[in-house]
């Protein structure tokens, strides 16, 4: 039978540091092939999970398995097979980007002789040959931070925040190279960002994060199933039209919004039929609208608050 | 770690700490022959070697030497890299390994550079007393200085580690040096590990105590200092 692997697990792991929980009884699960988008505000823990992940900080309490490993009982062993990148890379600065990969390389042991090439090609930096890296620009450094993670053929990548400080064309760039690496190298990526339109485009899962909680775990696919349809009236008396759509069509799923907004949840593709009772009610409908509840709405009302993003 | 060596020797390739170091070593040979050369030119080959040996280790060399310990070790820190390398991963004991095996190659290096600038200054300025014999015996003066306040770094990258900053380490080395010179004339200085390693390179311990307890004490600050840092360093958060 076809059987997912969980490449990433985590069971109520856990850090605090003095009398904060950072990251607080997280439970996500990253399974084969997925691009994992880790949301949260600012301040949220995302990189507080990820160096948990990758052994930098040590647990408060709580369990990581990685590839079905313990990643306590066999550190090094699930490391090498990992690629990763967390908050701002950090290189030699007297040192080109060939040298700081062959930093890596000899370290790793990676004896494919074209390696560091095509590690710099895949981020179109095999040009800068005689640069310093402390010459480099952020979103240079960015994406030799990529290459770097890509050096030694990893089966999963934890990125944190990979399009920080990069402009928009960057970030498509980093979008499109994510989702190629993932598709034609089959690697299961793990990226972390505060911005939701970002993971959305990006991502086929997400885990929503919120000072140190992981509020939920979905696939996009699944939630925009569950985002439900609505009609929506933009009205001239909206106290009137509520009265209407229950008396008058037994409606009770509705929402009154701030100037004579009402969304109705049921009944939908009768708008024609609602607005007739309510223009022969002397209710002036100036506005008719099909759509969808937003994204950025729906996470709003998860974390309690300003929107995410 | 032969490779890991190696990537050590690489991260230093333009970096301007080598140089830098190379003139603080060049500082004691310098100031000394050439001040000798001009108060007292008839002073034989042998003192030039034993002034320079005593300003390197009981002066010069503990802050010198706290300053190269810190770039190898906090850089790691301040340019970011360390997360890079222990989730390569290269293991923390190993990270320790390969910067400490630099850092004595570093000293001993410029402890043979201190000896051989005495060596050839001495020779211009035509001092006389010069010998096989004392080439060696010098050799070995400035070697052994380099041997013990290698081993005598452990408290420094300590200090290193737990601050990752320059300020307390310099601070730190200038303490060091401070009891040094204030207890140059004691008789108890055989007590303080690093004015013990100085009067041990040049054979001047003072009869006060039995030598060994000079080698316990340095031998017991660089093993407190070897434990706490693998220690601290093996628990340590990465941020
Ligand atoms: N070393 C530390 N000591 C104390 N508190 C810390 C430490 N590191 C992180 N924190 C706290 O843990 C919380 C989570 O921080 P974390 O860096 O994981 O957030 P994040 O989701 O990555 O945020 P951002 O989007 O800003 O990068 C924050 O409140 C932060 O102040
Ligand atoms: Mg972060």
């Amino acid at each position: 039978m076809f059987q997912i692997s969980e490449i990433i697990k985590t069971t109520n792991l856990t850090k605090v540091y003095g009398q904060q929980k950072s990251v607080d009884h997280l439970n996500i699960t990253v399974n084969q092939g997925e691009i994992y988008g880790f949301l949260g505000r600012n301040g949220a823990g995302k990189t507080t999970t990820i160096r948990m992940l990758l052994g930098l900080i040590k647990p408060t309490s709580g369990q990581i398995e990685l590839f079905g490993e313990n990643l306590f009982k066999n550190h090094k062993g699930i490391l090498r097979r990992i690629g990763s990148m967390v908050e701002v890379p950090g290189f030699y600065e007297n040192l080109t980007a060939r040298e700081n990969l062959l930093i890596n390389a000899k370290i790793i042991g990676v004896h494919k002789k074209n390696a560091i090439e095509e590690a710099l090609e895949i981020v179109d930096l095999h040009h800068e040959t005689k640069k310093l890296v402390g010459k480099y620009s952020l979103g240079m450094k960015q994406r030799l931070g990529i290459a770097r993670a890509l050096l030694h053929y990893p089966e999963l990548l934890i990125l944190d925040e990979p399009t920080n400080g990069l402009d928009p064309i960057g970030i498509k760039e980093m979008r499109n190279l994510i989702q190629s690496l993932a598709k034609e190298r089959n690697i299961t990526i793990f990226v972390s960002s505060h911005i939701l339109s970002e993971i959305e485009q990006l991502a086929d899962h997400m885990g929503i994060i919120h000072e140190g909680k992981l509020l939920e775990e979905i696939a996009f696919e699944s939630l925009r199933k569950r985002n439900r349809k609505y009609l929506e009236f933009q009205v001239s008396n909206d106290n009137k039209a509520a009265m209407l759509l229950e008396s008058h069509f037994g409606i009770s799923d509705y929402e009154v919004h701030d100037e004579g907004n009402i969304r109705v949840y049921s009944h939908l593709g009768s708008q024609g039929k609602l607005n007739k009772v309510f223009v022969e009610n002397d209710i002036d409908v100036l506005k008719i609208k099909v759509s969808e509840d937003n994204l950025e709405d729906y996470f709003a009302k998860l974390v309690g608050g300003g929107a995410i993003g | 770690m032969a490779d890991l060596l190696f990537t050590e020797f690489l991260k230093l390739k333009r970096s301007s700490m080598f140089l830098i170091s190379l003139l603080g070593s060049a500082v004691a040979p310098f100031v000394v022959v050439i001040a000798t050369f001009i108060h007292e030119p008839a002073t034989p080959f042998q003192d030039l070697f034993y002034n320079v040996n005593l300003y390197t280790v009981l002066i010069i060399g503990v802050p010198l030497y706290g300053v190269v310990t810190t770039y190898l070790f906090n850089r790691e820190y301040t340019e970011n890299t360390l997360k890079n390398l222990l989730t390569i991963p290269v293991s923390r004991v190993s990270f320790i390994i390969s910067k400490t095996l630099l850092l004595f190659l570093w000293i001993m290096m410029l402890s043979i550079i201190a000896w051989g600038l005495t060596l050839f200054l001495g020779m211009l300025t035509q001092f006389d007393g010069l010998s096989s014999s004392l080439l060696l015996d010098s050799l070995k003066q400035f070697s052994t200085g380099g041997i013990l306040l290698f081993v005598l770094s452990t408290p420094i990258i300590l200090v290193t580690l737990v601050t990752k900053n320059y300020v307390p380490t310099i601070i730190f080395t200038v303490v060091i040096t401070l009891i040094n010179v204030m207890a140059g004339n004691s008789e108890h200085r055989g007590l303080f590990p690093w004015a013990a390693a100085g009067d041990i390179s040049n054979q001047t311990l003072p009869p006060t105590y039995p030598v060994e307890y000079s080698y316990i004490i340095i031998a017991t600050t660089a093993l407190i200092g070897f434990i706490s840092m693998f220690v601290y360093f093996k628990k340590t958060d990465i941020h």
